[in-house]
């Protein structure tokens, strides 16, 4: 729009007759028949069908929430849905460790080294979510790496029935979603000024007191992001739940997948689709308000 | 996931509008299949057929539930094969078309059980048997029951289909004869059975190949398994052998169906007769083995061929039958029982 503007304003001054008014409406169409493709392209593909989702999950002829009292009324349904919350919650919180030990280490680490680091870390997202989730069926199995080890170890004489477990969903999830966090974290860590450590020190701060008091404090809005990022892709997740989990292991992720392609029941799938987009939005909002106060709190610091 | 199912309304929407559009002077037949067997069907089956109509044959492959779900919502298949337990449903919703039997030729070469296996509908094209098979290295005491499964020696050993496959009802069913009663008079009883089988289920499968999987890495050492699955669960561990039950296996059949909405429906009537006719029927049952127990009488085998397969009409009604109307009656129920025992 600032080029519609200028253009006009430059005009303005002119008295030709007819082109400077070409020129304008021009200069004021042109920008949106440049955006238009794309956002018809939006509207088509991406908003239309959302919408569609959304407006059939409240198209239960008995009433707008009808299919909405169906999903919860089922103990089953809720028992899946506070299931899904605690496998993202507990992976992200795994990741949130796991993240923020690799995220300090790259961000304390010589440029070279760092580059390197980085890339290490995120060179997981370059492979597809099924090889990634599938290797850890080969860690995790009977005759994986982990029961071998263990049993040659003599520390066990049977393999231990690690796959198709919770444990075995987050650890996936955790892996999968470790890069993510730490990305968020380099950041944040990397703009904390060598000062700040300096001064801390020099008042006499512990390493301990440092990271307590220092780093952390100022790592929140990072940890949020992050924390975000992997909680909404742990809810999400289609393929790790499928694979690393069983029939006690359903989430909200696969009981859609089942409602929709194998039990036909397209209003439920509707509805937990509708139902997981609510939570994604509101965990956004809540990320943005959780950061403008850590921010805000910082300043009054 | 969340826009998936959007998507693929999306996906329908589009190809509704673009496939009139491309459609192109020669004929064409959508065949819907699961496309395991495609390596064999298509140059042995379905290009033959191409040639001697002068068509073209489009395939759609898919897992059964999602291919039934297209065909009858988005249209625009002209043949599907289903496995008995889903062509029923589709039977139910409408989906598919009477057959009318005069129009083929083959048909009077077909058994009994082929014929007419869900009224006037498709005829079955193979048959086969669902049952139990297991590493016989891994376990002192062979099984002989379905109530074997229930040892407690098998903690953690069986793969079993989830409810939503065309097998899983048939363990319910199972397992209330276990417990010395009627599933569908007492299910009370049948789900309390299935509840004592739980800590034997080391996993659920949806699919044949994820069967194979877990048989061959060792996660599991008993499957329940369809016999069109056995040939590459043997190639993957030569351990693995067909238990022989008292109580017997489970018949299965496959199908094929023409959906209301096609629009090709002579020319699909006419790859019906194709596909029951001795020849094709002789070649698929020796090539692909296990599952494609002929349906057309006139099929002959070698005595080693025919023990791969359901063989002959008193093999296939010695086995137990799946009451699928009754069971598709009660799967709601049936579904919500399951869920309570073994999704929490």
């Amino acid at each position: 729009m600032p080029t519609g503007k200028a253009a006009g304003t430059r005009c303005s001054g002119s008295n030709l007759s007819h082109s400077p008014s070409i020129i304008r409406r021009l200069s004021v169409i042109g920008p949106w028949v440049l955006v238009l493709p794309a956002s018809l392209a939006l509207l088509l593909l991406l908003v239309l069908p959302v919408a569609g989702t959304l407006m059939e999950s409240f198209g239960n002829p008995k009433g707008i929430w009808e299919n909405y009292r169906l999903f919860f009324s089922s103990s089953y349904n809720r028992a899946v849905l506070i299931r899904s919350f605690w496998i993202a919650l507990q992976a992200t919180a795994v990741s949130l460790v796991a993240g923020f030990f690799g995220a300090y280490m790259i961000a304390n680490s010589r440029p070279g080294l760092k580059r390197v680091l980085l890339i290490v870390s995120v060179f997981p997202l370059l492979t597809g979510v099924v090889v990634r989730s599938f290797s850890w069926m080969a860690i995790l199995g009977r005759n994986g790496i982990v029961n071998t080890a263990l049993i040659q170890l003599g520390l066990i004489d049977q393999p231990l029935s690690l796959l198709f477990t919770q444990g075995a969903v987050i650890v996936g999830l955790a892996y999968l979603f470790t890069p993510l966090m730490i990305l968020s974290l380099v950041g944040v860590l990397e703009t904390i000024e060598d000062d700040l450590y300096l001064a801390a020190e020099s008042l006499g701060a512990s390493p301990f007191g440092v990271f307590r008091q220092v780093t952390l404090p100022l790592a929140v809005p990072g940890m949020i992001v992050g924390s975000v990022l992997v909680f909404t892709g742990s809810l999400a997740t289609f393929v790790t739940p499928r694979l690393l989990g069983g029939e006690p292991q359903m989430t909200l992720a696969t009981l859609l997948y089942q409602k929709a392609m194998i039990s036909f029941d397209w209003e439920a799938a509707n509805t937990i689709a509708a139902i997981m987009m609510a939570v994604t939005i509101l965990c956004v909002f809540l990320m943005g308000w959780l950061v403008r106060r850590a921010t805000s709190a910082r300043v009054a610091q | 996931m969340s826009s998936m199912v959007s998507l693929m309304r999306m996906a329908a929407f589009v190809t509704g509008i673009a496939l009139p559009v491309f459609a192109s002077a020669q004929e064409k037949l959508v065949i819907s299949d699961w496309g395991y067997a495609n390596d064999f069907l298509v140059p042995k089956v379905y290009e033959p057929f191409e040639k001697a109509n002068n068509v073209k044959i489009v395939i759609e492959t898919g897992g059964a539930p999602e291919r039934l779900n297209k065909a009858r919502i988005r249209g625009g298949v002209d043949i599907i094969y289903l496995t008995d337990k889903f062509s029923q449903i589709g039977i139910d919703q409408g989906a598919f078309d009477k057959i009318d039997a005069s129009k083929l030729a083959n048909f009077d070469e077909l058994y009994d059980a082929a014929k007419h296996p869900q009224g006037d509908y498709g005829p079955a094209v193979t048959f086969g048997r669902y049952g139990i098979v297991y590493d016989k290295t891994r376990t002192a005491t062979p099984i002989t029951s379905w109530c074997d499964l229930w040892r407690p020696d098998f903690k953690g050993a069986i793969a079993m289909p989830g409810f939503n496959t065309t097998g899983g009802p048939s363990v319910v069913m199972m397992a209330a004869k276990c417990a010395g009663t009627d599933a569908f008079s007492d299910p009370d009883a049948a789900f309390r059975k299935m509840a004592e089988l739980k800590p034997n289920i080391v996993k659920t499968f949806s699919s044949g190949s994820e069967l194979t999987n877990l048989l061959s890495t060792g996660e599991a050492f008993i499957g329940l398994a369809q016999d069109y699955a056995f040939p590459a669960i043997k190639a993957a561990n030569a351990n693995i052998g067909w238990a022989e039950l008292k109580e017997g296996d489970f018949a299965m059949m496959n199908t094929i169906n023409i959906p209301a909405n096609s629009k090709n429906k002579e020319l699909a009537l006419k790859f019906i007769d194709w596909q029951i006719s001795k020849d094709i029927q002789q070649i698929s049952s020796i090539a692909l083995g296990g599952g494609q127990g002929p349906v057309n009488k006139n099929v002959e085998l070698t005595p080693e061929q025919a023990s791969r397969l359901v063989y002959g009409e008193k093999a296939v009604t010695s086995m137990q039958t799946n009451p699928y109307e009754k069971l598709l009656a009660v799967n709601a129920d049936w579904e919500s029982r399951w869920n309570t025992v073994f999704g929490q």
